[in-house]
Order: C-alpha cells, then sequence, then structure tokens
C-alpha cells in the first residue's frame, strides 16, 4: 500500500471541504479549532498500471493549512502526526506533499523520529523529489522546442538552483540535456559554488541579472511575495517552469509572449477514483497530480520500499533514469503546454 | 516541493530556538500551577483504581484482571505523589475532586444502571486516552525526577487503554449505540477539563494544542480499533473539537 500526505491550499478551502464532508464541527471552527484537529485517512483507492498491476492507495489530510507557517509547533506536530498515522496504518511508501516535506526539511524533523510510543521509519517515506526533478527537466526538454527554443542554444536559468530539486534539474540540464549555458540563481554564495563546481559550469547570477538572458526560467523557490516580473524585460519567447510551492508564477506575470508551465505535475493514463486532486486545484483533478506523490506510486508499483527521496543533494542521475523510466512504464506523462502553441515573436 | 519563501523560514527559525529551554521548576508559579496538575493526576490514579474495582462487579469474570489493572493504577498514583514531594509541592486536592467530579458522576450513574458500556467508555478509552495524551505532552518537559517515573506510567496506560478497545471490540454491534450515546454526554466533559487545565499546563509547558490533538489521536484510535468507521468517528470527535 502506497500513501500520500497532503492538505488543502488555504484555511478557507479546507473549511469549505470538511463542510462538503458533513463535517460541520471542523468546517465552523475557527483556526485554533483547526489547529488541535488530528490528521485523517481520508480516502483510499486503487492505481492500476498499463502493466496490469493494481495497487491501492490512502490519502491522509493532515489538517495543516499553509496560515498555520507562522506557528512552528503546529505546522511540526502535523506533519509529524501525519506520518506516524500513515506508519500506523501499516502504508508501506508515502509522499511527503505540499508544504509537508518543505516543513520536513526546513524545521529538520529528522530530530524527531519518536511521536509518542512510535519511532518513525523513515524508510516507509520519500519526499518525491527525485521524480519531481525528472519531470521539471523533462517538462524543459519537450516544451522548450515547441516554443522554438533550442536547448543546445539555450540559456536556462535554474531559480533555486542549490536546492535538492534545483541541483537535480542542473545536473540533468547539463549532462543530459546539453544546454548551452545554465544560469544559476540562489539565495547562497557558497552552495552555488560548490554546485558550480561540481557541474563544472553554469553562470551565477542574480535573479535580476539572469531573468532577461533566459531563454527557459525553471523556478524552484517560491518567490519573493513583492516580486513582480515585467515581461518586456524577458526574452521572447520564454518559456517558464513554474515549480515551486504553491504554484503562483502566472500572477505575476505582466504581459504577453511568456508561456508559463505548471512544473512538476503529471497525468496519468486514466481516470483515479480519488477526489483528493481536487484539494490541490488541477485541471484535470482525477488523473494529474503531483510529481512527489506519483512517486510514492512508482515506488509501490515497482515494490521499491525505501525512502527513495531523502535529505539533501542525494539525487543522483541514476536514481533518475529509474523513476523515469517507472514513470513511463506504469503510464504517467508530464504536463505540457497545449499544443498548438501560439509561438511568439519566433 | 522544494521551497518556503525566505521571511517565514526566519521567523519558523526564531520561534524554535525560543521553545527549547526547560521550564524553572523552583519557581514560585510552576510550583503553583504543579499543584493542581499533580493533584489532578493523583486524583485521576484513584479514580482509575476505583473504576476498575467498581467495573469488576459489572463483568465478575474478569473481575481478577479488572483488580490487577486497578493495582497498577494505585502505584502510578504512589508514583505521582512523590514528583510532587520531590519538587516540594503539595497537591490541591480538593481541587482535584472537584475538577473529576462531573465525570465521576457520571460513571457513578451507570454503575448503579449496569451499563458496562459506559463505565467503559468514561474509565478506559475517555480517561486513559486523556491520561496517555497528557502524559506523552509532559515527559519531554518534565524535571527528570518525573520524567522517569511518568515514562514507566505511560506504558501501563496502553494495557489500560487496550484492555477497554479489546472489550469493546469483542462487543461491538450490542455497544455501538450506547458507545454513541456515551460519547455524547461525555466527551464535552474531557474537553472542558481540558480548558480549565490549559492555563496551569501552559505553565509546564504543555500547549492546550497539543493536548487536545493527542488526546483526540489517541480516543480516535481506540474507536477505530473497536470497529467504528472513519466518518463516524470523525463525527464523534467533533464534540471534542468545538468548544
Amino acid at each position: 500500500m502506497f500513501g500520500l500526505i497532503g492538505h488543502s491550499t488555504s484555511f478557507e478551502a479546507a473549511r469549505q471541504k470538511a463542510s462538503e464532508l458533513g463535517f460541520d464541527h471542523i468546517a465552523d471552527g475557527d483556526l485554533d479549532v483547526w489547529c488541535s484537529a488530528p490528521p485523517q485517512l481520508v480516502e483510499t483507492f486503487d492505481v492500476t498500471s498499463p502493466t496490469g498491476r493494481t495497487i491501492t492507495g490512502a490519502y491522509i489530510d493532515s489538517c495543516f493549512v499553509p496560515e498555520m507557517l507562522s506557528r512552528f509547533k503546529t505546522a511540526r506536530r502535523k506533519v509529524l502526526n501525519a506520518m506516524e498515522l500513515a506508519q500506523k496504518k501499516g502504508i508501506h511508501i508515502t509522499a511527503l506533499g505540499g508544504f509537508t516535506s518543505i516543513i520536513f526539511e526546513n524545521f529538520n524533523l529528522l530530530q524527531h523520529q519518536h511521536v509518542r510510543s512510535t519511532t518513525l521509519e523513515w524508510e516507509r517515506f520519500t519526499t518525491g523529489n527525485t521524480h519531481t526533478a525528472w519531470v521539471i527537466s523533462r517538462q524543459v526538454e519537450i516544451n522548450a522546442p515547441r516554443l522554438g527554443i533550442d536547448l543546445s542554444k539555450a540559456r536556462v536559468a535554474v531559480v533555486g538552483a542549490t536546492g535538492d530539486i534545483g541541483s537535480a534539474v542542473c545536473r540533468w540540464l547539463s549532462q543530459r540535456t546539453g544546454v548551452a549555458e545554465l544560469l544559476l540563481v540562489a539565495r547562497q554564495p557558497q552552495p552555488l559554488l560548490d554546485l558550480q563546481n561540481e557541474l563544472g559550469g553554469g553562470r551565477i547570477l542574480s535573479l535580476d541579472e539572469a531573468l532577461p538572458e533566459a531563454d527557459v526560467v525553471v523556478w524552484v523557490a517560491s518567490m519573493p511575495r513583492m516580486l513582480e516580473i515585467d515581461a518586456a524585460s524577458l526574452r521572447q519567447p520564454c518559456l517558464m517552469i513554474d515549480g515551486g510551492y504553491p504554484k503562483n508564477l502566472d500572477a505575476r506575470i505582466a504581459g504577453s509572449g511568456v508561456h508559463v508551465l505548471k512544473g512538476g505535475i503529471v497525468e496519468f493514463g486514466s481516470d483515479i477514483g480519488w477526489n483528493m486532486m481536487e484539494l490541490a486545484e488541477m485541471e484535470k483533478p482525477q488523473r494529474q497530480m503531483f510529481a512527489c506523490f506519483a512517486e510514492a506510486m512508482l515506488l509501490e508499483f515497482e515494490s521499491c520500499h525505501t525512502n527513495f527521496s531523502w535529505g539533501r543533494n542525494n539525487i543522483t542521475l541514476e536514481k533518475m533514469d529509474f523513476i523515469g523510466e517507472a514513470s513511463r512504464r506504469h503510464g504517467f506523462s508530464t504536463l505540457n503546454l497545449s499544443a498548438p502553441v501560439q509561438v511568439a515573436a519566433a | 516541493m522544494p521551497t518556503l519563501e525566505t521571511s517565514e523560514v526566519a521567523v519558523l527559525e526564531d520561534s524554535m530556538a525560543a521553545g527549547s529551554q526547560l521550564p524553572d521548576f523552583t519557581s514560585e508559579a510552576y510550583k503553583d500551577a504543579y499543584s493542581r496538575i499533580n493533584a489532578i493526576v493523583i486524583e485521576g490514579e484513584q479514580e482509575a483504581h476505583d473504576n476498575y474495582i467498581a467495573l469488576g462487579t459489572l463483568i465478575p469474570e474478569q473481575k481478577d484482571e479488572l483488580a490487577r489493572l486497578a493495582r497498577m493504577e494505585l502505584k502510578h498514583m504512589k508514583g505521582f505523589t512523590s514528583c510532587g514531594r520531590n519538587l516540594g509541592v503539595e497537591a490541591d486536592l480538593p481541587f482535584a475532586k472537584k475538577f473529576f467530579a462531573p465525570l465521576h458522576g457520571n460513571f457513578q450513574a451507570a454503575l448503579q444502571e449496569g451499563k458496562v458500556v459506559t463505565c467503559l467508555l468514561i474509565q478506559a478509552l475517555l480517561i486513559e486516552a486523556f491520561a496517555i495524551s497528557a502524559y506523552h505532552i509532559y515527559i519531554p518537559v518534565a524535571d527528570p525526577f518525573a520524567r522517569k517515573i511518568t515514562e514507566g506510567v505511560v506504558k501501563d496506560e496502553y494495557t489500560h487503554l487496550n484492555y477497554g478497545q479489546e472489550w469493546l471490540k469483542a462487543n461491538f454491534e450490542a455497544s455501538k449505540d450506547e458507545l454513541m450515546e456515551a460519547n455524547k454526554a461525555n466527551l464535552p466533559l474531557i474537553r472542558s477539563m481540558l480548558e480549565q487545565v490549559a492555563a496551569d499546563a501552559a505553565v509546564l509547558q504543555m500547549e492546550k494544542e497539543d493536548l487536545i490533538e493527542d488526546f483526540l489521536i489517541a480516543y480516535q484510535e481506540a474507536l477505530s480499533e473497536i470497529g467504528f468507521s472513519s466518518r463516524d468517528i470523525a463525527r464523534m470527535a467533533a464534540a471534542a473539537l468545538a468548544v
């Protein structure tokens, strides 16, 4: 059995969902009530791969909402309790979705292996970052040419280059795709230098410097709140892959000629009988999902019960090959720009 | 998924650093709060002892097992009494008696009517789940002496929760309606007890939010083991979230 730990995109959305499910007491409650609400195993469902194998999954809502991010202890408790529930339900491999893995990583929850009487078994969990990185890399490879961008001549900026996903995307694009030049953007200088060394190339730039030069921009960092991007300053065409969480890029870009694609999203070949992706506001909620969730499915299909994506900067090209191959075999495709694409100024 | 806005991370790291210190066990404020919390625990263990003995009259074939559980509770009571003594605190037992009075009354009424299901729900599910969650939250912020004692106690309390759980599971169909009814009548009492104790618990660095969530996790888990569906459980537990 595989598991997915997720949450609503906002407090308001969470209340509405609770009301639809008939949990009026909780739906009417204020944020404090939600802060005390335990995680819930909301639904179980089957997924059948084109190989014929059927697996069963469970969706656990951590009852976390992004409004709780400023409450450190609450956020930590929500994640750990949801993980404990997954383990107690005997789920072999569970993906940490949305803010769950961000909280896990940023609040260093590895120090909190003991939850009440349970010792969390890390091998039961995956961040899903390997699949996300592979999907984003493939989205660059598939969609840039559709806009008339020749990657062998293109500059690709990776914003958040030193993160777990960002560094993996850089590795793939420089070694597998062979892009002309990588523009490396991140907050901290030392990890950027380390990455540049590891890659044997790439130019370190600030965001402002990188944007006007880039044919493709891969965002794997959330943007500063006040950032507005002026489309006129960008190259035309420009492919922007929004691989951060939450996905809020298209609202920030003024003007046209810029093509924004939701990054790290995959589509399954047939409908899945779940309701959970409505929470994530997917366009086709019966088929589309975060690649990190899909990684838990892939690991279950492959009977690979291990914390495949774990820690920071452990994503190798070999691991990306493995998960990418599994992704194709089991019927997933990456989300792409809808064809035919209007090629602006090409 | 990879990111979080910089400003938010900074806020969170600050609060992390602030939350890592143990309370001053010798301060007057701590001792004052401890006099009530400690009394609640002592009284709670005493009530538990008496309740298991009483349950033995309703389930005579398991009288010996229930007497064994009752003896464990008495041992806990002595352990917690020594925790208070160790800090030089006198437990405020009259306060604790008042604190338990409504739940005590409901248990006694059910006992008079021979309602074994209600009695089990009150003692073996609600009180035990309440105790387990509170002890788990107390352990990391307890003084070293109390910490050791509480760690020993919490293991036993699972045995007690398990006892009620197994009995109700074996008799689930016959007990279901009475459980729903008893939940409705008694869960709000637990919630109000949590509210009464919240300010004192906060002095001990035990937060209300944690207490409620952990209690609900333990309680929901027990209801699930007994045989209730997730939907039933969420509805039953909702009474604890609403004030």
